[in-house]
């Protein structure tokens, strides 16, 4: 998808108005199109999602930038994390909700039959809003994704006819564990159980266990939530370094730190409208939309 | 009983009032262990204790207890002791006293009135309401002491002066009962000692929320005594009638073991443990058929059920939409876990005997009770799989972990210790039946070998490929054995009795179903500690 024709066509606005009704005029005369250089890692058209019969989704459009951090931001409950499973097609699992609409990875559709969803979550990554680490030793929780899709083998049989990869393993776990602040304060118990780490020492350990797979895509849920600022610091660090050859994507609730760490912000209002999407620095500085503005300054919520 | 020290907000004179308390505590402890001595006739009921009759001496802890509360609870109610009661003891109090008091009622009028029918009902219902009403309406220090005091004190008195004594016996006219009075006071006396104990546990904290709950410790504490009583006295009663028939001729160095190049060195003997039941040169008739049958069994079922119990349970909770159809499997599984085990055994005979062995065997006994196992292991797998939080399998879905591999990796270890929890209940089971053993599995009661199963492979090169005679051949299991010999008539061997022989194997049993348990628990402890940090 090229860049002319990103989300905000023409169209949009108009096609807004016939689903939604009355209070989306006013998102039509503050809409305004982002433009950005470079190829769309994702691209999200007419994305609509209902749990039941509530809608939480109306009409998503916005084209993720490839190798850069995209932050989400908007009040508890307008459809952050829900968009956000959507990306990686974690929301099937979710029995109520239906999903209309469209998403490109690298210009294939993921919405569509015959898609392998195993494939798509190894390249989309994802940090849940809650730590959840198996029940497992920290080293295991790691190893875990890399194992099961065949690039590690541990096991009794690889040992027996010499294809041990523990070293790969040991260094493949360092690397993930450094890269998610976690290394210091992990080292020598590695063979844990990681419910025995702390609520932000688990979330940490769920970025590790999802770099480990080498995903194109992380997706964040609140991944600092639990954290304090120190710990915050390092994730941020890492967040900016990752855009280098990763496309992340954020949820945060810390409008600084989207501020700080983000490329582009798309920010979400109650009733799972998007309202506006740009470059940072332009929706913090000089929002288009009142309604941002007023979220943004503290006025609304 | 705890020893609780604290600082209270008033300070005022609670240590008589805790003295007291502490005074009738013990008062009934002795009188609880005493009245059991006298139960299980370790003293007799006539005996003399400084002097004194036995079943009076208890009398007198009764009263003293009974006098003990009044002091704690008039003296509490009269504010002469620090305490903190509520308004009043409560319904569920009052209601229990009600009972108890009319029960009293009903007793005395029955003894006085001369078992005369219809007269002692008003009476016991007039105390019941006399009882309710002394609970419920006065302060709780008051209304949770004296009802008790006043049946303690009435029992005992009763007692003291004679009034029921060793020789005494009741024998009511409307049934054939006989109570006699060396098993009916000291049973009085438990009784009453219990609730003594309660009244007391709460005036020791001042009664209020605190008395409340030391109460309620005390009952817990009791039940779970009562609980663990019952279990050491039937094992106990077991090993007490087993242990010499067991250790029949042992001796820890008797025996020989001849070790390769070594020779012969001395060796433990146990007879009765590593013998054959019958056979010409067997001396001390031993149980080693027995039990090796036994764990063929369980080894046989477990290894037929647990596959496939865990397989239908991870179907039914990962695969099957849930609806009709997993609920009619559902109904079904815990109709069949509670089906009688003659009714499993009845299809053995039926079914399963003539077409596999054609005669009790091994094999079909090991297929009757893996049938039996069956519904357990999935009921319980199906629990603990569900109970593997959802978070887990989203945490793998996201990492691009297919969903066989989730549940392979992540599901079933953590549902493990449930599961192992359910084996472990169903091999406690199937380790001890003994009916659908009788119709398809059973052979000589006496055995001269035990089963040979290792041994008795055939392989050929031609289908089935593999035979084993031993496991087609019927055998001897524990359960099985006890019941052959019990019901036998005479023990072919002079050395034992039928009876000997029979607690011998009791007591035999109970230690393999305890090791089988020893290695479950084991087994189930290890996967929880894997799964969480300990
Ligand atoms: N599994 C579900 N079933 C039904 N409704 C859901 C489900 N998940 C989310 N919703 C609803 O969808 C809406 C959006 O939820 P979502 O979790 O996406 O919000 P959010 O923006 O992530 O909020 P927060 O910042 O509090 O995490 C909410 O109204 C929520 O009630
Ligand atoms: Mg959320």
């Amino acid at each position: 998808m090229s860049n002319t024709e990103a989300v905000h066509e023409p169209s949009e606005p108009a096609q807004q108005l016939t689903t939604t009704g009355e209070s989306d005029e006013r998102v039509r005369e503050e809409w305004t199109e982002y433009d950005f250089a470079g190829d769309a890692k994702l691209a999200v058209e007419d994305l609509d999602v209902y749990y039941g019969d509530e809608q939480a989704l109306q009409s998503i459009s916005l084209d993720v930038p490839e190798e850069s951090v995209t932050a989400l931001i908007g009040p508890s409950g307008c459809g952050k994390s829900t968009f956000l499973r959507c990306l990686n097609r974690m929301n099937d699992r979710v029995k109520s909700a239906r999903i209309d609409g469209s998403v490109q990875l690298d210009d294939e559709e993921i919405y569509t039959d015959g898609v392998n969803l195993v494939e798509l979550r190894k390249r989309i990554g994802m940090v849940f809003q809650e730590p959840n680490p198996f029940p497992k030793s920290i080293r295991d929780n790691i190893s875990y994704g890399p194992r099961k899709h065949g690039d590690l083998d541990t096991g009794l049989l690889a040992r027996v006819l010499g294809r041990d990869d523990r070293e790969q393993e040991a260094d493949l776990v360092e690397r993930a564990l450094r890269r998610a602040a976690l290394w210091d304060e992990v080292e020598d118990r590695l063979d844990d159980n990681a419910l025995g780490l702390s609520g932000g020492q688990q979330q940490r350990l769920c970025i590790a266990r999802a770099l480990a797979v080498d995903p194109d895509v992380i997706l964040m849920d609140e991944p600092a939530s639990a954290l304090d600022p120190i710990a915050t610091a390092k994730i941020e660090d890492l967040i900016e370094e990752l855009a280098e050859d990763y496309t992340v994507v954020v949820v945060t609730h810390n409008m600084q730190q989207a501020a700080r760490i983000s490329d582009q912000t798309a920010v979400f209002l109650t009733g799972g409208e998007l309202v506006e999407y740009g470059d940072t620095d332009q929706i913090f500085e000089n929002p288009e939309s009142q309604r941002v503005e007023d979220y943004i300054t503290g006025k609304f919520g | 009983m705890s020893s609780v020290t604290r600082n209270r907000l008033v300070a005022g004179d609670s240590t008589t009032s805790v003295l007291v308390a502490r005074g009738v505590l013990a008062a009934s402890a002795l009188a609880f262990f005493a009245s059991w001595l006298v139960l299980f006739q370790w003293v007799d009921e006539t005996a003399l204790v400084a002097g004194v009759h036995v079943l009076k001496l208890l009398g007198v802890a009764l009263v003293a207890a009974g006098v003990g509360l009044t002091v704690v609870g008039v003296g509490s109610r009269l504010e002469y002791f620090e305490s903190t009661p509520s308004s009043s003891a409560g319904l569920p109090v009052g209601f229990v006293f009600g009972l108890l008091w009319a029960v009293l009622g009903g007793l005395v009028a029955t003894r006085l009135l001369g078992n005369a029918l219809a007269m002692w009902l008003p009476v016991a219902a007039g105390f019941g309401i006399v009882g309710l009403l002394v609970s419920v309406l006065p302060r709780e220090d008051v209304g949770s002491t004296l009802p008790v005091a006043a049946i303690l004190v009435l029992l005992g008195g009763y007692v003291v002066v004679g009034g029921i004594n060793a020789g005494w016996t009741w024998s009511p006219s409307w049934s054939s009962a006989v109570f006699p009075g060396s098993e009916l006071v000291p049973l009085l006396v438990v009784f009453g000692a219990l609730l003594s104990a309660w009244s007391a546990a709460k005036a020791r904290e001042g009664f209020g929320a605190e008395g409340r709950q030391s109460g309620a410790y005390y009952l817990v504490g009791s039940v779970v005594f009562a609980m663990l009583g019952v279990l050491a006295l039937l094992v106990a009663f077991i090993v007490k009638n087993g242990l010499e028939t067991m250790l029949t001729r042992t001796s820890l160095t008797g025996g020989h073991l001849t070790l390769p190049f070594v020779g012969s060195v001395p060796w433990a003997e146990f007879p009765f443990l590593m013998n054959q039941t019958g056979g010409l040169f067997v001396e001390v008739p031993g149980v080693l058929p027995a039990v090796m049958g036994t764990l063929w069994l369980v080894f046989g079922a477990v290894l037929f059920a647990v596959p496939l119990g865990i397989g239908a349970a991870v179907f039914l909770t990962e695969y099957a939409e849930r609806g009709r159809f997993t609920q009619v499997v559902e109904v079904a599984t815990n109709g069949l876990w509670s089906t009688p085990s003659i009714v499993f055994g009845l299809f053995g005979l039926a079914f399963l005997v003539p077409r596999i062995s054609g005669g009790n065997s091994i094999f079909v006994g090991q297929l009757v009770l893996g049938f039996m196992l069956l519904p357990l292991v999935l009921i319980t797998s199906r629990e603990a799989i569900l109970a593997v939080p959802d978070e887990h399998r989203d945490a793998s879905a996201a990492l691009g972990v297919t969903k066989w591999e989730t549940i392979r990796s992540v599901v079933l270890p953590a549902a493990m210790p449930g599961t192992i929890t359910g084996v472990i209940l169903g091999v406690g089971r199937i380790a001890g039946e003994t009916a659908p053993l009788l119709l398809v599995f059973g052979g000589s009661p006496y055995p001269s070998s035990y089963p040979n199963v290792l041994g008795s492979f055939q392989f050929s090169t031609q289908p089935p490929f593999v035979t084993n005679d031993a496991l087609l051949s019927p055998a001897s299991a524990l359960p099985y054995q006890l019941y052959s010999t019990i019901t036998a008539g005479v023990f072919p061997k002079e050395i034992f009795t039928n009876t000997e022989f029979g607690w011998g194997t009791a007591l035999v049993l109970l230690c393999v179903v305890l090791g089988l348990y020893a290695i479950g628990v084991g087994s189930r402890l290890y996967f929880r500690r894997k799964l969480h940090h300990e």
